[in-house]
């Protein structure tokens, strides 16, 4: 008689240690050659930080490797970018003017620091008056080195590479929300989700051509005056009149209830999946993008794991049953790391539907893990650093 | 046939995006910065304050003189012009000028304000309009964009708004 065994095996491993290794070593590479500036020239706490995230970012590289899996170790990396981020802001700016808000001398000297959030909404305006509606400076300034000029550079390099994966692997404010809806096990609100889903996810384009088009009538900054959420995490203008107390209100009420509630509620990255105008106009550039999610018909069983673990709603039964994720997918793998049948897979356009899909993710992910080491990366340096600065000692 | 030479353009254009990536930091950023820095824009004139008109010199400091920035379409601010007085160091405590802004060699506004040793305290002030041209501030500081009177790094900037009707001009 066979004795019964109570031990569970662990799931087999994607890849040996040593081709995970090997794998992983050009994106090692990468890191140090992105932090050697840092070790050259930056302040102790800026090489030690330096020094932790290259572990860091190498790290969930090779558990990518190892197991096969991406979301899980992307969700790590973006999760702490997004909870990082605001923590180094905010350090810089107590540190520099003791307070979160922008007084108006500042935007009339050209020092609010550019958000790539703004860039949908400068663009009629540029285009026809070559004004940009945004109370920073063209160029970099020792007082504003994140100047218009320089901020569009990165985005557009970082977008040429990413495409709409820039909201799973650059943006450094989905990981906030990202980190809230990771935190219950179960969604508590999934009907809500199902049943005004596919209603809501196309609020982004209304928005993106509200702020779009109400920019270029008034000429401001919109989005960034009015509905941005992550202003309640950043800098906002400071409070000196019923108009700056209102925008104050709406900041903090989208923040709590899109980035904090919601997603803790949902399990969705709402803010990211119903209201951001610069994803949806981030979602063009998945048409130009060589690489997207795809599913093989002939293994899927419409069983909808994808669709529940799908975090900005970007699955539809449709989408699916066409073998398609819809515009606004951003690359970050959950579906694929869900599907049980591996109908779901990475995809590199003009090659055939599964035929070699580990292929398609590792293109992939060599261009988005050097993108997100070099920007997600230095983010995650500068704010570690502001915290050891904090320690005693240090 | 035709789906290899179209799978062979696929596995370049991945390596191509490769190569993008890996010049990204080194190349890309600055290319595209430089592209945006010589694209002829221009931050609006709303934040700016605009273009210099002309300049008054005092015993050790200037007073910048600026054209009219008017709102655009529908912009939500007034009709102001900017003046600029700088350096704010050699300023002497109590500042109290008669500045002539149109030109035309009459005083329009008086600017009084008092400039505290401390470059971080608040700056407030009055504008008196002496001519239907301008309007007069009482205590101004930081209000909107076209009400101001405020420190700017070395420098002391007013904005005075203007009476005028819109679509008048």
């Amino acid at each position: 008689m066979a004795s019964r065994s109570f031990t569970v095996a662990a799931p087999p491993a994607f890849r040996s240690v040593g081709r995970s290794l090997l794998l992983t070593l050009p994106m090692a590479l990468w890191s140090l050659l992105m932090f050697t500036p840092t070790f050259q020239h930056g302040g102790r706490n800026l090489r030690i930080a330096a020094a932790l995230v290259i572990v860091f970012m190498t790290g969930l590289f090779y558990l990518m490797m190892r197991s096969g899996e991406t979301y899980r170790w992307r969700r790590i990396f973006f999760v702490a970018v997004g909870f990082l981020f605001p923590v180094g802001f905010i350090a810089a700016l107590i540190a520099e003017r003791g307070t979160m808000s922008i007084p108006i001398e500042r935007m009339v000297a050209g020092q609010t620091p550019y958000c790539f959030m703004v860039t949908p909404t400068i663009l009629l305006p540029a285009a026809f008056t070559r004004t940009v509606v945004f109370p920073g400076s063209i160029l970099p300034t020792a007082s504003n080195p994140h100047s218009i000029a320089v901020m569009i550079g990165v985005w557009f390099a970082m977008t040429l590479v990413l495409g709409k994966a820039w909201c799973s692997y650059a943006c450094f404010f989905g990981g906030i929300e990202e980190g809230f809806a990771a935190a219950p096990k179960r969604p508590k609100a999934w009907r809500l989700v199902r049943r005004l889903g596919p209603t809501l996810r196309l609020a982004p384009w209304a928005i993106l051509i509200f702020v779009v088009a109400a920019s270029a009538a008034i000429f401001e900054p919109v989005y960034c005056m009015w509905l941005c959420p992550f202003k309640a995490v950043t800098e906002y203008p400071a409070v000196h009149s019923a108009q700056t107390a209102i925008q104050m209100v709406i900041f903090i009420s989208l923040f709590v209830g899109l980035v904090i509630v919601l997603p803790f509620l949902t399990k969705k990255r709402t803010q990211c999946a119903f209201f951001c105008p610069f994803g949806a106009f981030q979602s063009l550039f998945n048409k130009v993008n060589l690489f997207e999610i795809r599913f093989d018909r002939n293994k899927c069983v419409d069983c909808t794991l994808c669709q529940t673990a799908c975090p900005t709603v970007a699955l539809s039964a449709e989408s699916i049953r066409e073998g398609k994720t819809l515009l606004n997918c951003m690359k970050c793998g959950a579906c694929v790391d869900s599907c049980k049948k591996n109908a779901a897979v990475w995809h590199l356009k003009g090659t055939e539907v599964a035929v070699k899909p580990e292929r398609a993710r590792l293109l992939f992910l060599y261009g988005a893990w050097a993108m997100a080491t070099m920007f997600g990366g230095s983010i995650l340096a500068g704010s570690m650093a502001a915290m050891l600065h904090w320690l005693p000692g240090m | 046939m035709r789906k290899g030479i179209v799978a062979g353009l696929a596995y370049a254009g991945a390596a191509l995006t490769l190569l993008i990536a890996a010049c990204v930091p080194f190349v890309l950023i600055g290319t595209f910065t430089n592209l945006v820095a010589h694209a002829g824009l221009h931050v609006d004139t709303a934040y700016t304050g605009g273009s210099v008109a002309r300049t008054i010199e005092r015993k050790g400091y200037e007073i910048v003189i600026y054209q009219p920035v008017r709102p655009r379409a529908l912009q939500r601010i007034e009709t102001f012009q900017q003046i600029v007085f700088k350096p704010a160091a050699a300023l002497p405590v109590q500042v109290s000028e008669e500045i002539d802004l149109d030109g035309d060699g009459k005083p329009d506004v008086k600017v009084i304000f008092a400039v505290p040793a401390d470059p971080r305290t608040p700056l407030r002030g009055d504008v008196v309009a002496l001519s239907g041209k301008y309007q007069s501030l009482k205590n101004a500081s930081g209000e909107s964009f076209s009400r101001l009177m405020v420190r700017v790094n070395d420098e002391v900037v007013v904005r005075v708004p203007l009476n005028e009707v819109p679509g008048t001009r």
